[in-house]
């Protein structure tokens, strides 16, 4: 399932773009480009060559987030609360990442072992918002069965609120390269979109890319680590069977009475294959649509011939699956509603940080001093801290990693990769960044003292 | 002898009694100790090894036991059998007039005979008569997850306190097969001291014909409960027993109801039976059964092999017991989380401490599913921790022959 690749500095050379006037001048002198002018690669003794040139800079910011998803989202709102300038720059068309593009609709791991809620802070106040909507959220305060959102309510609800709260955001605008100075430390990152290839400059960059692109394309060491990639859908008209108390399907203390199918009398023959005899999927807000979970093969995340294979598949074979279950006498009716516009990337890159979670870590109940918040029990681990060491990079300065690509062994990721996991990271990670510009000081030197001060004063939950 | 007459009978009783119970519960360092115990009765201890054609370590005291037995009469019962200790002053203590009994014929020693002679096939059938572990059984109560298993482990005591106390010693003096074994051995004594018993030929015979009644007896049953263990174990699925037990056909017999691997289990999943697995045969002895809420036969622990008794769990060393097949998982896909979809679920693949599951990403059928592969023993780790309700999706079956 697992393996990893020694890496680091996998850009190199090439990302390393000018900023100081002399070299941009002496860039400008050798290349005839201004900037914004397009220069078309070329052939340069059979090797495809990219002109050197210089980059119109789209925008000078204090906070630069890479990425719109849950720890993107959570690390912007928090950062312009704190009355610092924030971009938010997001590869898709609309905000939420997994959450909403993915189609990751259950909000767990959000309780711990005695089923009570550990995760708040932005994370409680996005659920709040989607309390108030029609079919925006199912299943609130309902331990240990976890809440499930719907994907538009979300959408809208991060959109509302980054249209009132002042965050300069691009969307469609696809983070590729970091900037980095004569030092090594991050000054901003290279985007490209419709409008060309841009650089926003920052004093702080926030890595929520999922995949760790900037702090990798700085030269910050990291593991990479392949595993299952899905692809989730929803399938509609599936209430049509007896299938109302399909959410409470993990707890007899459920509310409704669990319901996963008629336990099928008797021994179950060796290697038996799924029939989807059972209900497939969780009730989702949206009356008569189930969301189902794709495990999907092992594959490469960072792999482009990868991601395209399990594109066209996944596609192809979730429509197979809603074949079959069309002929289980009850579900003639079962449509296929979507598949996720997002590939089900789980990991792909994780962060060399000042401290690595480990997994004897979790299981021992360790206590950080640089605590910024908590995951909820999940599986065979208990609820666990996070520490704030596990969002900076060991060597490069000026960036923080939040969201799945944090500094974490791989089994802890597999948890912390989750969506308010990556709520609390994200909002951490925004506060911290914040602090940094209001502090003047480089992210490993935050005054941690203040960082929870501040998280504590914003709802989170530090234990 | 003469000392012993010169301490008073119910102190030493009283102190064998203290013994028994620091014995069996354990209050020793010594984790086997319960297992002692019962060897001391020769009755467990020729029936076990003759059925299990084999000796242990604990024969030694057995074997004295037997001897001294042989030379003073029902010496056992009187000095350090803790059953008798008991159920002699619950008769003090009770009603007392029933006496109808005292003209029936000793049975004590017909029962020993058909175990005997059942043991020679491999079945000792009322092995579980043995007083010494119907006074271990209630022991196992602080193991005793439910009502039930309260119920069975007090059951056999229970009914002796019960009934001496309505009609007195008629146990101690006729039925229990470990002092007809006695009676046995001082009379053989006798007999090849004197060369030639006493008595008249008539009785002679009666005694003749009765001892082959047992004994045919015993054979025909023990044939008979082998043969209905063997079909039971082919036609049942979810029959579970403990790490190191002896096929399905002679464990019913050679597992005398001590219940000390039920109450040598640290994580409580060896249960006494209601029958509901092993039959009418199997009623009392132990099963395994992985409820919620508690943990699997863990890989650190084979406690139970090593207080058995009578070989019906074989000792086996900690390597041993984790290659032991108690069964096979085996998972339900129209249940699973992760097949269904429902879920990220990998419980099952997390918790097996054997590698023996793992989720499978099978391109066929397009889905993921648990597979479970040789490795797997039967622990329950993935069983205990399966979430799905009612029915887990994985739960450990009966090992079929492929």
């Amino acid at each position: 399932m697992r393996r990893s690749i020694a890496a680091g500095g996998l850009f190199a050379a090439g990302s390393l773009i000018p900023v100081s006037s002399s070299l941009a001048n002496q860039a400008a002198a050798q290349s005839a480009t201004q900037p914004g002018t397009r220069a078309p690669a070329t052939i340069v003794d059979g090797k495809v060559v990219q002109p050197r040139r210089e980059l119109p800079v789209l925008q000078k910011t204090s906070v630069l987030v890479v990425g719109g998803g849950p720890a993107g989202t959570a690390a912007a709102f928090t950062a312009k609360r704190m009355g610092v300038d924030v971009t938010l720059v997001e590869r898709y068309g609309y905000l939420g990442g997994l959450a909403t593009g993915g189609l990751v609709l259950g909000i767990f791991p959000l309780y711990d072992r005695n089923n009570k809620q550990v995760i708040f802070g932005i994370g409680e106040e996005l659920m709040k918002k989607l309390d108030v909507l029609k079919y925006g959220i199912i299943d609130r305060n309902k331990a240990p069965v976890y809440p499930t959102i719907d994907a538009e309510a979300f959408k809208f609800v991060l959109a509302d609120m980054v249209l009132d709260s002042g965050i300069t955001a691009y969307l469609d605008c696809w983070g590729v390269d970091a900037i980095v100075d004569g030092k090594g430390a991050v000054r901003g990152a290279v985007f490209e979109s419709k409008s060309g290839r841009q650089a926003i400059l920052a004093d702080i960059v926030i890595d929520c890319s999922g995949d760790g692109d900037i702090y990798a394309a700085a030269g910050a060491a990291f593991e990479k680590v392949k595993t299952n990639i899905g692809l989730i859908s929803r399938i509609g008209n599936i209430d049509v069977v007896d299938m109302a108390p399909t959410r409470g399907s993990e707890d007899a203390n459920a509310e409704h009475k669990p319901l996963i199918g008629k336990p099928e009398e008797g021994r179950p023959s060796k290697g038996r294959v799924n029939d989807f005899g059972g209900h497939a999927g969780n009730s989702t807000p949206a009356p008569h649509v189930n969301w189902l979970n794709m495990k999907g093969p092992v594959g490469d995340a960072l792999d482009v011939a990868d991601l395209t294979a399990m594109e066209l598949k996944h596609r192809r074979g979730t429509w197979g699956n809603v074949e079959k279950l069309r002929q289980k006498p009850g579900n003639e009716q079962v449509f296929l509603a979507e598949t996720a516009p997002e590939l089900g990337v789980r990991l792909s890159r994780l962060l060399d940080g000042v401290k690595k979670l480990t997994v004897q870590d979790i299981h021992s109940g360790a206590k950080f001093k640089d605590v910024i918040g908590y995951s909820g029990a999940y599986a065979n681990a208990p609820e666990f801290q996070i520490p704030y060491g596990s969002l900076v990079p060991a060597k490069v300065e000026n960036v923080l990693a939040a969201g799945r690509c944090i500094s974490a062994e791989f089994e802890v990721a597999d948890i912390t990769r989750l969506i308010p996991v990556c709520w609390v990271t994200g909002q951490a990670a925004g506060l911290a960044a914040a602090m940094c510009i209001q502090d003047k000081c480089k992210p490993r030197n935050v005054n941690v003292a203040k960082l929870q001060d501040l998280l504590h004063q914003q709802g989170a939950y530090l234990g | 002898m003469t000392l012993l007459r010169r301490v008073p009978r119910r102190l030493i009783q009283l102190t064998c009694f203290l013994g028994a119970v620091v014995l069996i519960w354990p209050l020793l360092p010594w984790a086997i100790a319960p297992r002692f115990f019962q060897q001391l009765s020769p009755f467990v201890f020729l029936s076990s090894s003759i059925a299990a054609r084999s000796i242990g370590v604990g024969a030694i005291f057995a074997l004295i036991v037997a001897v001294v037995s042989s030379f003073k009469k029902r010496w056992f019962c009187l000095y350090l059998c803790p059953t008798g200790f008991l159920l002699e002053n619950t008769s003090r203590l009770g009603l007392r007039k029933a006496s109808w009994w005292s003209k029936c014929p000793p049975i004590g020693k017909y029962v020993a005979i058909l175990t005997l002679v059942g043991a020679i096939a491999g079945y000792p059938v009322l092995l579980w008569m043995d007083p010494l572990c119907i006074f271990s059984s209630p022991f196992a109560m602080n193991r005793a997850t439910n009502p039930i298993s309260v119920f069975l482990v007090c059951l056999g005591l229970g009914v002796l306190v019960g009934a001496t106390f309505v009609v007195g010693m008629l146990w101690c003096v006729r039925i229990c097969p470990l002092s007809g074994l006695q009676d046995m051995l001082f009379a053989m004594r006798k007999a090849l001291w004197t060369r030639m018993a006493a008595s008249a030929p008539s009785q002679k015979f009666r005694v003749a014909r009765r001892v082959f009644f047992a004994g045919a007896g015993g054979a025909a049953l023990a044939l008979l409960a082998r043969r209905a263990g063997a079909a039971r174990f082919r036609k049942s699925d979810t029959l579970l027993r403990p790490p190191g037990a002896v096929p399905e056909d002679q464990f019913a017999g050679l597992c005398i109801r001590c219940n000390n691997c039920v109450h040598a289990c640290p994580t409580k999943i060896i249960h006494p039976d209601t029958g509901h697995e092993g039959g009418l045969a199997g009623f009392g002895a132990p099963i395994v059964r992985f409820d919620r809420d508690y943990k699997y036969c863990l890989e650190t622990c084979n406690a139970c092999t090593e207080v058995c008794p009578t070989g019906a769990l074989a000792a086996l060393p900690l390597l041993q017991k984790n290659k032991y097949i108690i069964g096979e998982a085996l998972v339900d896909n129209n249940v699973c989380l992760t097949a269904l979809g429902k879920k990220e679920c990998d419980a099952c693949e997390l918790a097996c401490p054997y590698d023996a599951v793992k989720i499978k990403w099978d391109e066929e059928q397009y889905n993921a599913y648990p597979v479970v592969n040789d490795k797997c023993i039967g622990c329950g780790a993935c069983e205990v921790v399966c979430p799905t309700t009612p029915v887990r999706a994985i739960r450990v079956w009966t090992q079929k022959p492929v």
